[in-house]
């Protein structure tokens, strides 16, 4: 287990409002980093960026070919960070994504058994296709992407920090998948929907890459960096009445509300605790990345469907009217912020 | 009550001084303390609370504005309400001049409540006054500041700790010092100022019309009162709810041991029993007898009872016998009664002792419960065997002598000319004739027609009432009106066309002989 995380910070010692303004500043040249390999995307790299300064994993789901292998590759490149990719088949097995142990033969030829580290030992992990592997191979992610420790042979190894999880899956290919248990689902700070890209985002793709060679992405950030401004992030305020918004939107996805009809009638389980935190969070890192101090309903709102369309479950009545996870959160938005 | 409850929770099954004192104390600080720290309810309330908390020396400009921002939200809202207020007030000084004939009083009196409404509309405004988080809450909301404001305000009474709460109290002050704050709140007029100027236009226009005139309103329904228009609409409404009421007090009091009501009830059920007895030849002329009937005069069968429905003769035969039994009645009452003692001696004893000793138990019971009722009735119904139009409707079964007399005459008279049924339709016409000779002398010729149906109506429900055994028996136990209890009698054997009736006689026939 060794760390290739950069030794010494650029912003330990500075001023809080320095280092925001720093984290914003950089923030933005990885931005610009990234819009060299893909075109367009802007919220889908916003998220993704959230992301990684808050701490959570991302999901992102998309028809294939929209970039989003890209994507993860090309922030690997940008954040300075280790990379690795797995691709999730049904024959995965939990040993082949976070390693086992095997016969090691030592210097004085000794035999033991010793830990050979699987591929999600890294820094930024693509698991490409996450929904292809049966769900013990996804389960396997379960503590990894909670507690940052994989447990093998009673023995749990801790991952490297700053451990970012990048799935992607297919919305369209259903056949022979194993869609992500709730448990699972709830571990991703976001879902991000991956759209198509539109007509001149399209014309500047076909620009970039079928005439000059593939742009060249420079590291901007290195882990240690990314890691203090996680710190910087959580020194962010946020106002009674924002905290009481975000609650509210929370329980507002509850069943049980009595008070939300719409809840009550299409939604089987509503949001976890988790959704909150992931709200107040990246609602802290979006104000940074915006040069504000504080967090204002704005983010809040903006964040609400990544942050929580993937921590509702819809009943059956949901599907039979062919309601979605992001009308309804936008329908109960509406109502909260109305009350 | 309340407090008490919330005691024996506190403190179970004992009720002392000092736990009453802590109970209240608690219910005190739950209703009316503003420490955030207890609650995140309401934080807009409990926000209040940094109104008063010392700030940091960076924002007392801030704070400024925000104080003459929320001057601003009050006089709005006070403005609000009480254009809102005198909205009401001026309806309801219209009302008073265009009802009312002392305006002195009432005016006194809306200015008090006009007064009282102001102030509780002041202390309403200031009770539920903006704080000045609340007030920057606003201004972010209408600057487009995105909250940055109210969170400087939230963090003002905070020691700067850490270098953010610096950083985003002087972001807040830079981008406050790009707008202009007291730009985005105006003192507005209300939204129903222009109908509170309306309603005053026409307020005082209506006070300077009652200087020298009396209230409009009250004019206005005097002279419609006494229009002619109104008058006869009005006047055969009011006759026939008079009538209505006569007739029910009549049906209320009569005598159990009636003779004349068992006449009808008899002949029904003879009718009845001579419907089912009959041969097929009886059966198709009733049949035919319908027919006439219905195409001769439909609505009347519609108000009559079924059991006369089929023996009604046509209109001519109905007027002759109408006639004929009006000078009976002139002639005398002595040879109706025979004719009524001899009816009744020919029809069968067994089924009318049992018919009627069910009315009767019926009407025990109900002359039981209002017994005054029916001495005022008796004394009432004086007058209508004297041949007045009461009489009409007094040949209810049972209602006094005389009627039952003019009633079995009637029916004896019937007999002899056609069946039974048809003269129970003579003697309504009869009742309808009256009613209509009654009427005559009424200004409006249309409504009597209309009188004189309704009583011929309910007074043929009536008798056939009386010969259903189950429907008699049921007036008395179930509280309806009689009018009611005969109309559905009279749907349910309505609805059974004559050569049903005389299918039905064949099958049964049909299947004794079978049996035999």
């Amino acid at each position: 287990m060794t760390s290739s995380v950069g030794t010494e910070g650029q912003t330990g010692g500075q001023p809080l409002g320095q280092q925001a303004e720093f984290l914003a500043e950089k923030m933005a040249e990885v931005r610009g980093e990234i819009s060299k390999a893909i075109v367009g995307q802007t919220e889908v790299v916003d998220g993704v960026l959230i992301a990684l300064l808050a701490g959570g994993h991302v999901l992102l789901e998309g028809a294939p070919g929209l970039g989003k292998t890209m994507l993860v590759r090309t922030l690997a490149q940008a954040v300075a960070l280790k990379y690795s990719r797995i691709q999730f088949t049904p024959d995965l097995m939990p040993a082949d994504v976070i390693g086992t142990s095997v016969v090691q033969e030592n210097g004085d030829g000794r035999k033991s058994l010793g830990f050979q580290p699987g591929p999600i030992f890294t820094n930024l992990l693509l698991a490409d296709e996450i929904n292809r592997a049966t769900p013990k191979t996804q389960s396997a992610l379960l503590e990894a992407m909670q507690e940052k420790q994989v447990t093998v042979a009673h023995t749990s190894h801790l991952l490297e920090e700053p451990f970012f999880v990048m799935a992607t899956q297919n919305p369209l290919e259903m056949e022979g998948t194993y869609p992500l248990p709730e448990a699972q689902l709830d571990r991703f700070l976001f879902k991000l929907r991956v759209p198509y890209p539109g007509r001149e985002d399209l014309h500047d793709i076909l620009d970039r890459t079928t005439r000059g060679a593939a742009a060249i992405v420079s590291p901007v950030v290195n882990g240690t960096q990314i890691l203090e401004m996680r710190k910087v992030v959580r020194t962010v305020p946020v106002a009674p009445h924002v905290q009481e918004y975000v609650v509210k939107l929370t329980l507002a996805t509850h069943p049980e509300n009595r008070e939300n009809l719409l809840a009550s009638k299409y939604i089987r389980y509503g949001s976890s605790p988790r959704g909150a935190q992931t709200l107040i969070l990246g609602g802290k890192v979006r104000a940074l990345l915006d040069g504000r101090y504080n967090v204002s309903m704005e983010d809040i709102q903006a964040l609400m469907l990544p942050a929580l369309r993937h921590r509702i479950i819809l009943n059956f009545e949901a599907q039979a009217d062919g309601r979605t996870p992001d009308d309804l959160l936008e329908e109960i938005a509406g109502k909260v912020c109305a009350k | 009550m309340l407090h008490r409850e919330k005691i024996k929770l506190l403190v179970p099954g004992a009720l002392s001084g000092r736990a009453c004192f802590s109970a209240l104390r608690e219910f005190w600080r739950r209703m009316f303390s503003g420490d955030p720290t207890q609650s995140h309810q309401n934080p807009i309330s409990l926000a209040r609370s940094f109104d008063g908390q010392p700030s940091s020396p960076e924002l007392h400009g801030v704070i400024a504005i925000l104080k003459t921002i929320r001057q601003r939200i009050l006089a709005n809202a006070l403005l609000r309400g009480w254009a809102k207020g005198f909205v009401w007030m001026l309806a309801v000084l219209i009302a008073v001049a265009a009802v009312s004939a002392k305006l002195a009083g009432a005016l006194l009196v809306i200015a008090a409540l006009s007064a009282a409404g102001a102030a509780a509309v002041l202390a309403w405004s200031w009770r539920n006054r903006p704080s000045h988080y609340e007030t920057a809450r606003r201004l972010d909301s209408a600057a487009g500041l995105k909250d940055r404001i109210s969170t400087a305000i939230y963090l003002g009474g905070m020691a700067d700790s850490d270098g953010m709460i610096g950083e985003q109290r002087k972001d807040a002050l830079a981008h406050l010092r790009k707008v202009e704050p007291r730009g985005f709140f105006p003192v507005q007029w209300p939204g129903n100022a222009r109908r509170a100027f309306v309603l005053a236009l026409l307020a005082a226009g209506l006070f300077a019309y009652r200087i020298h005139h009396q209230a409009p309103l009250i004019s206005l329904l005097k002279s419609t009162a006494h229009s002619q228009l109104v008058q006869s609409i009005l006047s055969p409404i009011v006759h026939a709810m008079e009538k209505d009421l006569q007739r029910t007090v009549a049906l209320v009091s009569m005598k159990p041991d009636a003779t004349g009501e068992e006449t009808p009830r008899s002949d029904a059920a003879s009718s009845s029993d001579d419907l089912w007895k009959a041969d097929d030849k009886a059966a198709a002329e009733e049949q035919k007898d319908a027919a006439d009937a219905g195409e001769g005069d439909q609505p009347q069968d519609q108000l009559q009872a079924p059991g006369s429905q089929e023996g009604n003769p046509s209109g001519e035969a109905r007027q002759q016998e109408n006639n004929s039994q009006s000078q009976e009645g002139k002639s005398g009452n002595e040879s109706a009664d025979d004719k009524s003692q001899q009816q009744s001696e020919q029809q069968g004893p067994e089924g009318r002792q049992s018919l009627g000793q069910s009315l009767m138990q019926a009407l025990k019971n109900m002359m039981s419960n209002s017994p005054n009722q029916q001495s005022n009735n008796r004394a009432a119904q004086k007058p209508s065997a004297q041949g007045t139009p009461q009489s009409g409707n007094s040949q209810q079964p049972g209602a006094t002598e005389s009627d039952k007399r003019g009633e079995s005459r009637g029916n004896s008279d019937a007999k002899q000319k056609a069946t039974q049924t048809a003269s129970e339709g003579a003697g309504s016409q009869q009742g309808s004739k009256e009613l209509r000779k009654d009427q005559e002398t009424h200004p409006v010729n249309a409504v009597p027609d209309r009188v004189a149906l309704e009583a011929s109506g309910f007074k043929e429900q009536t008798r056939m009432k009386v010969a259903t055994e189950t429907g008699t028996a049921q007036l008395a136990d179930r509280g309806l009106s009689p009018q009611q209890d005969a109309v559905t009698n009279g749907a349910e054997q309505e609805n059974i066309p004559a050569r049903y009736r005389f299918y039905v006689q064949r099958y049964f026939e049909h299947a004794d002989n079978g049996k035999h």
